[in-house]
This record gives structure tokens, sequence and C-alpha cells, in this order.
């Protein structure tokens, strides 16, 4: 409840105050806002507040721990990028504050309406975000983001719409029966779909994640999918299992990990790379969604996800100059700077799912998920897929680490921006070795 | 004893400088737990940790005979490949030293998905050793070792998971899991998946085709083709997680594991007496040897067990060896193929001498460390199938022949260009690979004897699933 106050106050005071303070005061104001919103949320009890409309679970707990943890990641190593590009200074951390806050508000609720209430606030913020570079491609990319977000909040809301009709309530889990039940729970996964970049609605995400800001793309990878994930668990769980949208659900892991992970193969550039790779995990964590007690292994796998994610996005921010990271540009890295290919190594390591860092957990939990329901034919495939994967993120780090580069010149690295990447690479590597230290986070304990 | 080397591993590869000095005191420490391990009975300094306590997963570590025996030579080969190599990175030896911990940690685990992590978290620093320090088509092979690897050991990870949530068990601890194995179509099922995965890394025909490409692409100091001659870990896998947890589907499947083994063994064999580069007649001769080890193991014998583990742990010692001999040609010639040298007893007799001694390893000349391991992976093999045995055995004969002829077109013929004979640090490398190969020939109880109670357990576990 206070972390969301905080946030909201965060960014409202840098969006006022960016009009007359310095862009600098306005950044770190919003850093310490971010951070004292994530020390609550770590440190608060489970409640509940507005007549239940908020409900901070341990599912709530995680997921906005991992979205706020994702725009602060966001802002302290995107310093560099805004200057390299003319992106102006304040709005873009002021924003990042708002959309976290509606990514909180969209995790910590059980009634639908209120659902729909976060994704608005998430998603607004984003679609500004998204078109801050004021070039041609940015701006195509927050079009569509636009275009098709709206589509998404449409359908979720007829999707709503029928619920209610079904069932004569907001909350989730008024269980129902019937077409127009069903045909209500269809709706609202779809709408949930497009913002977790499941397929059959994830196709925005490729153009988007590659026309935006690289480290508002390293948000919306990992922040904007844990929100998302947060509403569908509590969708699929309400309702129970059984009915079309079990299936629905099936086929859209089937085709999510599937298609995510082949179409990856045939990129070139490694902001779309990771676009692809990201739909491709949207696939791995719905997995869990079947089994008996998801919520930590969706929250474990989103936090695994936010820091290998965040961590590759976060090198790719410090190459990339405001035309995109195609392959070649990542060739000889580790001459150029060998922290930055270390971390990339570890963070697609980690995304790939190999042990010994957290990636593997993550994975692994989910799995365990999907086997205890019994779904093994869905978890041959996803582990076939994962292979698939292997393939890709070893081709990146080959152009990393075994091509020569193709101009010489070093990379510049803010030391803050430095500090949070090395934190973030620690805690891949240490939590590989100790799993357990902050699977309490997620389980309520 | 994990600790050691991995720390070794991570302080190398910020201060290369230290890496050698660091790993071989590492080494020495682990193989002489391994070496006490080995005398103990039972299971030697078992211990267990909730790792992920909510999933199920215990960090449970314990050496017992066959176990320790791997250990011991995994850390001797490591030591003396420490030993052996000059000017190469220190970095590259501290990734050979990270690999070293996840092999010793993959023969400790008693937790099945312990490991798998092992397993996998070994592959990251065999890729890196092969993609930093490799040879020009170093990319493809890796992909190729890579994507076998991975699609192998993902599938296991299905498997391992099915094995605990069908047969109900606890955690996945492997003692609950052998109280409450799955039965019925569930378990063909994970078996043929964790066979899938073993036999890429055993590896046997059709799935060896990555090998070839990874020994010839690697350093030419041969150090990264030693940690990946230790890698081979699917022999173990099959004996300790694989058949005992499914004996019922491996008895369904022996006769056909039997002819692959046998097929591996004899083409192997085959392919390696028409190879022109030594590091590929290596690979190929390595593979054979594989062959001959699975065929003992999936003889379900006791004494085929103990013939198979014995020969893992033997040629970790003389293929590596051979493997480092190959490092110091390429370091003399420049070159891995095989014609251009010749003659070379005229100017070095000192390294022809050793390289013979490799080879009549190699080929299992009894009294030296590969006789014990064919001779009893041959006796336990013919109880299950003589028509097999004989087929595989053909191989060993024809591994005489690639060896030899190998070792004549290297030592003798017109002497070619002069090169120096072994320097200090080869000649100690030489003397103490020597020293071990022919104590394991002539003792092999020292191994034999632990391996083989483990193999009684296997066997009991075979024969309580029927």
């Amino acid at each position: 409840m206070t972390a969301l106050a905080v946030l909201f106050l965060t960014g409202a005071l840098a969006a006022l105050g960016g009009l007359w303070a310095p862009p600098r005061a306005v950044k770190q104001g919003v850093r310490l806002g971010l951070l004292l919103a994530l020390f609550l949320l770590i440190v608060a009890p489970s409640q509940s507040a507005f007549l239940g409309l908020f409900t901070l679970d341990p599912l709530a707990r995680g997921v906005g721990l991992v979205a706020v943890l994702a725009a602060l990641f966001a802002s302290l190593v995107g310093s560099g990028y805004l200057e390299k590009t003319g992106i102006r200074a304040f709005e873009y951390h002021a924003l990042l504050a708002f959309s976290a806050m509606g990514a909180l508000a969209m995790a910590a609720t059980e009634n639908l309406a209120v659902i729909l209430v976060g994704l608005e606030l998430l998603s607004l913020p984003l679609y500004a975000l998204v078109a801050l570079r004021y070039d041609e491609q940015s701006e195509e990319a927050a079009l569509k983001y636009l275009l098709l977000g709206a589509v998404a909040a449409a359908l979720y809301f007829y999707g709503l719409v029928l619920y209610f009709g079904a069932t004569g309530s907001f909350a989730v889990g008024a269980a129902a029966e019937g077409p127009l039940f069903a045909a209500g729970m269809v709706l609202l996964l779809s709408g949930l779909f497009f913002k977790a970049a499941m397929i059959p609605f994830g196709w925005w995400a490729p153009d988007v994640y590659q026309g935006a800001p690289t480290p508002v793309t390293l948000y919306m990878a990992a922040g904007v999918k844990a929100a998302a994930f947060a509403a569908l668990l509590r969708v699929v769980v309400g309702a129970g299992y059984g009915g079309v949208w079990a299936a629905v659900l099936a086929l859209a892991v089937l085709l999510t990990v599937v298609y995510g992970n082949l179409a990856a193969l045939a990129q070139g550039e490694a902001k779309r790379l990771l676009a692809y790779s990201s739909i491709a995990h949207a696939g791995y964590i719905a997995l869990a969604l079947f089994g008996p007690s998801p919520a930590p292994a969706v929250g474990y796998y989103l936090l695994a996800y936010l820091l290998s994610t965040g961590l590759a996005f976060a090198v790719l921010t410090q190459v990339d100059a405001g035309e995109g990271v195609p392959f070649a540009a990542l060739q000889g890295l580790i001459r150029k700077s060998p922290m930055l290919a270390g971390m990339l190594l570890l963070a697609l390591l980690s995304l790939a799912g190999l042990p010994p860092l957290v990636g593997f957990w993550g994975k692994y939990l989910v799995f365990v998920e999907a086997a205890r329901a019994g779904q093994y034919a869905l978890l041959v495939i996803a582990l076939l897929t994962a292979a698939v994967a292997a393939y890709y993120y070893l081709r990146l780090v080959a152009f990393a680490f075994f091509l020569p580069p193709e101009r010489e010149g070093a990379v510049e690295v803010r030391p803050l921006a430095a500090f949070a990447m090395g934190l973030v690479a620690f805690l891949i590597l240490a939590l590989g070795f100790f799993p357990q230290a902050v699977y309490g986070l997620f389980a309520g304990s | 004893m994990l600790l050691l080397p991995f720390l070794a591993g991570l302080v190398g590869l910020f201060l290369p400088g230290l890496a050698r000095g660091l790993g071989l005191l590492a080494t020495l420490a682990s193989g002489l737990i391994a070496l006490a391990a080995l005398f103990a009975p039972g299971v030697a300094f078992y211990a267990e940790r909730p790792l992920f306590e909510p999933a199920g997963v215990y960090y449970a570590v314990g050496l017992d005979g066959a176990s320790a025996a791997l250990a011991l030579t995994t850390s001797l080969a490591v030591f003396l490949a420490l030993l052996a190599v000059k000017e190469v990175p220190g970095r590259m030896l501290a990734l050979g030293l990270l690999m070293t911990a996840g092999l010793l940690g993959i023969f400790a685990s008693l937790d099945l998905v312990l490991f798998y992590f092992f397993y996998e978290a070994t592959l990251i620093p065999s890729l890196l050793l092969l993609g930093v320090y490799g040879g020009a088509n170093r990319v493809r092979a890796l992909i190729k070792f890579a994507l076998f690897t991975l699609a192998g050991s993902l599938l296991m990870l299905a498997a391992i998971l099915a094995a605990r949530y069908y047969g109900g068990a606890e955690s996945f601890l492997l003692r609950d899991l052998l109280s409450a194995r799955p039965e019925g179509a569930a378990a063909t099922l994970a078996f043929l998946a964790f066979t899938l995965a073993f036999m890429v890394k055993t590896p046997l025909f059709p799935l060896h085709v990555w090998l070839p490409d990874f020994h010839a692409e690697n350093h030419p100091s041969g150090f990264a083709d030693v940690m990946g001659t230790l890698y081979k870990v699917g022999v173990y896998g099959f004996f300790r997680f694989a058949i005992p947890l499914f004996p019922a589907a491996f008895a369904a499947f022996k006769p056909y594991l039997l002819l692959l083994a046998a097929v591996t063994a004899l083409g192997a064999a085959w392919i390696a007496y028409a190879q022109k580069d030594y590091k590929r007649l290596l690979a190929y001769g390595a593979l054979s040897h594989m062959g001959v080890a699975a065929l003992g193991l999936f003889s379900g014998t006791a004494i085929g067990a103990v013939g198979a583990l014995f020969l893992l742990a033997a040629s970790a010692l003389y293929t590596g060896g051979l493997f480092l001999f190959a490092g110091w040609l390429f370091a003399r010639f420049g070159t891995l193929e095989l014609a251009p040298t010749h003659g070379l007893a005229k100017h070095a007799p000192a390294l022809a001498a050793f390289g013979l001694f490799l080879f009549l390893a190699m080929v299992g000349l009894p009294g030296l460390a590969g006789f014990p391991g064919e001779f009893l992976s041959a006796l336990g093999a013919w109880q299950a199938s003589p028509f097999f045995t004989l087929v595989a055995f053909a191989a060993v004969i024809a591994a005489a022949a690639y060896a030899l002829s190998a070792y004549q077109r290297l030592f003798h013929g017109p002497p070619g260009k002069a090169v120096a004979d072994l320097s200090g640090g080869e000649w100690v490398y030489a003397t103490l690979a020597t020293l071990a190969v022919a104590f394991l020939g002539v003792y092999p109880k020292l191994l034999s004897g632990p391996i083989h109670e483990a193999a009684q357990a296997f066997v009991a576990a075979i024969g309580g699933g029927k």
C-alpha cells in the first residue's frame, strides 16, 4: 500500500519537478523513490486495502519487486544511452516510476476491473517511453504498440463485460459455467496474452522491442511481462482448470515456445533476437500455470528472467548508439570491454537456462510445475525448443567472443551503471548456487 | 573436494598467473581425498544439505567405490595435465579447473537434480575452452557439440522430473527415487530420455558425430582434450542413474544397447585406422574404447560393470596422455597431420619410447592400465552376448592396427625434421604418467576392489526390479 503511494508520489513529483528542477536531481530522486518502494515491498506484511481491491500477497509482492527492480535497473543503466541519443532525461525517469506503479497495481489486486486500471496505468507511460527517441523507428514502434495495446485492452474489456454478465462479479474466482463465461475467459486471456507477448497475440513484440530506446526495451521485457503474468495467473487459477480456456492456454503455450524460438533463429539484430526470446520465455512461464501451486514458480522465473534479460539489454544499452545492435556491432566485444562481454555471456547462458546460473532454477521450477500437472507432452516440446534457444544464444556469444571487432574503439560505461550491472551479474551467479535465498519472497513464508 | 578446484579456477580466471600453481594444489588435494574415500568402506564423505528445499533438491554428495575411483583418476589426470602443458594461457587452465570441479561434482552427486546441475554446469567451461582457444572451425564444432549435449540433457531433465513425479518419491535424492521407482510406459520413456543423453556423452554410435570435430578443433596443446576425455561421463551416468532407476526398461532394451556398443567399438576402431589427423585418430580410438566399456556395462553383470568403470577411469590417464603427447608433437612440428612426421625415434628416442608406452596401454597390453578394464568388460559381456563380444573385440585387434601403424608412421621411416627430445617438465610428466599407467596395470585391485563393491549394488538394483 505504502509502496504504491511512494511510486505515485515519485512519479508525480518527478513529472512536476522536472519543469523547474535540474534533470539530474529528478533522476536521482526517482532512483531513491524506486529504491524506497523496493524496500517497502520487501518489508511490508501481507495486507489488504481499499475494501480488498488492493491485496498485497506473496505473488503481488514478488511481481511488484520484479517490476520496480526493472524500472530501477532501466533508470540506472540508461543514462549513457539517453545522452548519446539526445533523449530528454527527466521524462524518462518519471514515466518509468508511473509505469512501475501501474505494474504493482495490476499485480496486487484480485479484481478484474482493477487489473484493467493497472494495465492502462502501466501501458500509457510506456507508449510515451517507446516514442521518446523521436526518430522514425521509435515513433513507428510507439504507434504499433499503442494501436495493438488498445486492441488488447478492448479484448480484455469485452471479456470483462461477459465475465460480469456470467458471474455478476468482477472478482477473480467467481465461478460460473456456460458459453458466456467461457467466451469471457477466452477474451480475458487474449487481452493478457497481448501484454505477456504470447503467441498468437505477441506479434508486436519484435518490432516494438527493436524500435524502442534500448533501456525502455529492458523495462518492457522484464517489468511488463511480470505484471501481465501476475494477472494471467490470477485469472487462470481463479477460474480453475477445464473448459475451453485450458485448451486455449495449452495451445498458446505450444505456439509461443515453438514460434518464439524458431523465429529467433533467423534474426540478425540483437534486440530483435531478444524480443523473440522474450516471447519464448513467456511460453515457459505459462507452463507453470498448469501446476498445482504456480505462484512461486512464476514469481521466481520472472525474477530470474529480469536479472538475465535485464543484464543482456543493459549490455546492449551500453553498446547501442541509437541505431540498434546488429550482430556485427557486438563483434569483438571481448576486446573492447571484457567486462561487458563477460556479463553478456553470463546473461545469455542464464537465459539459456544453464546451471550454475539463476536462469536454470527458474526453468527448473516451471518445469516441475508442468510435470506435477502431468503436462509431459508440452514439457518435452518446451525442452526441445530450449535446445534450439541455446543455439541462438550461443551464436550471439560467438559474435561477442570469437570474432574480431569490425572497428576498434572502447565502449564507455558509467560507474553507476557498471555498479548496477555488476550487482545483477553477481546475483545471477550467487542465486545459481544458493537458489533458496530469495525463494521466500515468492512463497509467502 | 569440489570447492578447491572451483576456487582455484575462479581465482585463476582473474589472476591467470596463479592458475597453474593453485590448480596443482587443488587437484592434489582432491586426489588425496578421493584416495582416502577409495579405502573407506561404503559411501565416504557423505554430506547432505538442502540446496533448494521447497523444490526437493538437496546438496547430497558422497563417494562410493566407483565414484572415488573416477574422482581419483580425474584429479590425477588434471594434475598431470597441468604439469605437462606449457605456453598455454592461464585462463585456459582456470577454465579447466572449473570443469574439474564440475566433473568431480558429477561423480559425487547423489541427488538427481544436483547431478544434472553439475552435468550442465560443466558444459560452460568446456564450451569456452573450445570457443576461445580452439582452431579455425571451432564455431562449427562448438555448435555441434553444444546442440548434441543440450538436446540430450534437456530431455534428461524431463525424465528426471518424471522419475520423481510418476514414482511419487519424496525428493530427488537417489535413495528416495530408488525406493519409489516408476513403472510402466512412463519408465520406458524416461529411460529412453536418459539413454539419449548418456549416449551423447558416452558417446555411442550414432550420436558420436560431435566428438571428432570437438577434439580436432580444440587447443593444440591437448589440455582441453584431456578435459574433454574426462567429460565422457555417459557410462557412469548409465551405471549410477539410468539403469538402476529403470531396470525393467533396461532389460527390454538391452539387446539394442549391446548392439550399439559393439558397433561403436568396432566402427570407431575401423575409422580410426583411416585417419590422417593425429587428434582425430585419437578421438576415434577413444570412442572405440568407450564402446567396449559400454558393452561391459550393458552386460548387466558385476564383472562387466567393474571392467567398464575401470576402463573409464584408466583411459582418462592414457587417452589424456596421448592427447597431451599430441600437443608436444604439435609444438615440435606445427601440425597434427600424420604424414609429414616420421622417423621421430632418431632424434627424440625418449619421446618415442613414451609414445609407444601410451599406445601400448591403449591397445590393452597386459600389465598396463588398459588391460584390466578391457578384459573384465569382455568377461562380463561374454555372459550377456558372446556374439557381440566377438564383434566388439575385433575392435581390440583393430586398435592394435591403428595404434601401431600410427606409431610406425610417427617414429620410424626415414628420419625427418630434427626436433628436441623431452624437456625437463615433459620428463616429469612422462615419468609420473608412466608410473601411474603401469601401476594400475600391475595392481588393478586398487581401483577394481572398491568399484566391485559399487558394482554389486548396481547388479542388486537390476535384479531387484525384475
